[in-house]
């Protein structure tokens, strides 16, 4: 009966083509969903550093760096980074003696925000390439949620890395 | 914090990834978290209580040369074990793109997953024939540390992805404690004796090793008690047969070491030269001797000179060049205060190589990974749904 092998090849074949179409959304929710975290941390980590610049500018250094903290912390999605990149140049623009707690405070959290605009750059890049495969735009997976964006600022590590404070 | 770290290669026999591995780990335990370390190793071969054994390792012709790995059904099956039991709130692999247990655990695993690429070509072959497998292992990955500028530039060129540069950590302790060789250095005086060290495989040329012979030769012409103490693997008759036969008794052949008497060699030199005439990617052994407290004289590779800060904390000459090497090693030799000054200042640089700052900002970097996933590392069934 050799119809019968037909009808068994075409539901192998079905199979396969289902386990993949199942394995290639999962994928796509995955990184999609690790972008959005990545974000999220990236976000925490901007305020954080805008906060501690800002409590810095305070008690040192005065008008300027503080203006330039609080347009960070308020920016609008779409100026946040020229924002950042703003903060990231009078942060470099002063002197910043590590042995201050307020300026380590600083130096620390610009390290830590380095390190998650990395992981978010990487991320988002995993996460872009997975969605613009030609099957994963046809049939339209992931759909429902924005594109992931990258978030492009200078680098804001402040002094070459030394010694990183015990947490 | 829990951290599993995966070491793909046996412990049974020494090499960098492992050194780091295991100075890592035991830097992280000092700090205060919990550490298990996965690799393959000899059923009855002594391991630290943190080594967790994956089996047995087969040597392997791959890439180029023979590599220890374990891979296969037995291997997946006691990784995933591994990560099961471990509940882990990282995991942190070693060279993911080689064929063996850390690749296994990426694939492994789900959650915060951190990378350390070693060398600057980890995409072997079999991987860069699969772009897509290349491509799902990546993906698996959270946060990438290269540990020098060279492997970063490979990730950024090659692997379409960034990394965070974190170099190799030294144990300085282990270097500055150290018992000098019984004898060594001997005597250094202005224009007689002194003793110079030399560490790595003569006969390789990219090493400079005869950069250094004949600076040698030149000097202990004109500066009597001059010593050359020579260590790593190679044939002594190959060693000696370069040197004029009035010089051999000059020269002190070590063989192979073990790290601890690798430290003992570098604090009985007066100078440790490091001749390299290029594919240094980082210069573990600069580091190494400034831990020592050795006064280094280093040729002006960028490696050298980045980890040299510019050349405070040794002298640089000018690569491939033992007329240059020779001026720079006689002057030295003469001034002992001019070696104290470079040395203080090796202290300093050395001091951001020490293994509880580098382990610090390793943690910084786990901070980060579990920051962009959610929960902790689990055991996930990577042939089925992804």
């Amino acid at each position: 009966m050799p119809h019968m092998w037909w009808v068994v090849a075409a539901s192998v074949v079905v199979g396969l083509v289902a386990a993949y179409l199942i394995w290639t959304a999962g994928r796509v929710e995955r990184l999609q969903g690790r972008a959005e975290l990545a974000a999220r941390a990236l976000d925490a980590h901007l305020l954080r550093r805008a906060a501690a610049a800002a409590v810095l500018a305070e008690r040192r250094f005065g008008v300027e760096l503080y203006a330039a903290a609080r347009i960070a912390l308020d920016a609008s999605p779409d100026e946040r980074e020229a924002a950042e990149n703003d903060l990231t140049r009078q942060l470099r623009g002063v002197q910043l003696d590590p042995g201050d707690p307020d300026c380590a405070a600083v130096i620390a959290a610009s390290r830590r925000l380095a390190l998650s605009r990395q992981v978010h750059t990487d991320l988002v890049r995993d996460a872009r390439s997975a969605r613009s495969r030609p099957l994963v735009r046809l049939l339209r997976m992931g759909r429902g949620r924005e594109w992931p964006r990258y978030f492009d600022i200078d680098d804001p590590t402040l002094v070459v890395p030394a010694d990183v404070p015990a947490a | 914090m829990r951290i599993g770290i995966v070491c793909p290669y046996s412990f049974d026999v020494p090499g960098g990834v492992q050194n780091h591995v295991m100075d890592l780990a035991e830097a992280l335990i000092a700090l205060g978290h919990e550490v298990s370390v996965l690799a393959p190793a000899d059923e009855d071969s002594p391991l630290p209580e943190y080594v967790v054994s994956a089996g047995r390792a087969v040597p392997l012709p791959y890439n180029g040369s023979v590599a220890r790995i374990a891979f296969g059904p037995v291997s997946t099956a006691r990784v995933r074990r591994w990560i099961t039991n471990g509940d882990f709130d990282v995991l942190h692999v070693h060279e993911p793109l080689t064929l063996s247990l850390s690749l296994l655990a990426v694939l492994s695993a789900r959650g915060p997953v951190v990378a350390t690429f070693h060398t600057a070509m980890t995409r072997s072959r079999v991987l860069a024939a699969a772009q897509g497998v290349l491509q799902i292992v990546l993906e698996r990955i959270t946060a990438r540390i290269a540990v020098s500028a060279l492997a970063r530039k490979v990730q950024v060129e090659h692997m379409d992805g960034g990394a965070v540069e974190i170099p190799n950590g030294v144990a300085v302790a282990k270097f500055a404690d150290a018992e000098p060789l019984p004898g060594w250095p001997g005597e250094c005086a202005t224009g007689t004796g002194g003793t110079l060290g030399f560490l790595g495989r003569f006969t390789e040329a990219r090493k400079g090793f005869p950069v250094l012979r004949d600076a040698f030769v030149a000097l202990a012409a004109t500066r009597p008690g001059l010593r050359l103490l020579v260590a790593g693997p190679g044939d002594p008759d190959d060693l000696y047969d370069q040197f004029p036969a009035e010089l051999h008794e000059r020269i002190t052949f070590l063989g192979l070491v073990s790290e601890a008497d690798k430290a003992r060699m570098l604090r009985s030199v007066h100078l440790y030269v490091a001749p390299n005439t290029g594919g240094e990617s980082f210069g573990m052994i600069l580091t190494e001797a400034l831990a020592a407290g050795t006064t280094v004289v280093a040729s002006d590779l960028d490696a050298f000179r980045r980890v040299l800060d510019g050349g405070r904390a040794g002298r640089l000459f000018p690569t491939g060049d033992p007329v240059g090497l020779r001026g720079v090693l006689s002057e030295l030799l003469d001034d002992p205060a001019g070696r104290a000054t470079l040395s203080a200042c090796g202290d300093q640089v050395v001091a951001n190589f020490d293994w509880p700052v580098v382990a610090r900002r390793v943690l910084e970097v786990y901070a980060a990974a579990i920051e962009a996933t959610d929960g902790r590392v689990i055991d996930q069934e990577w042939v089925g749904l992804g």
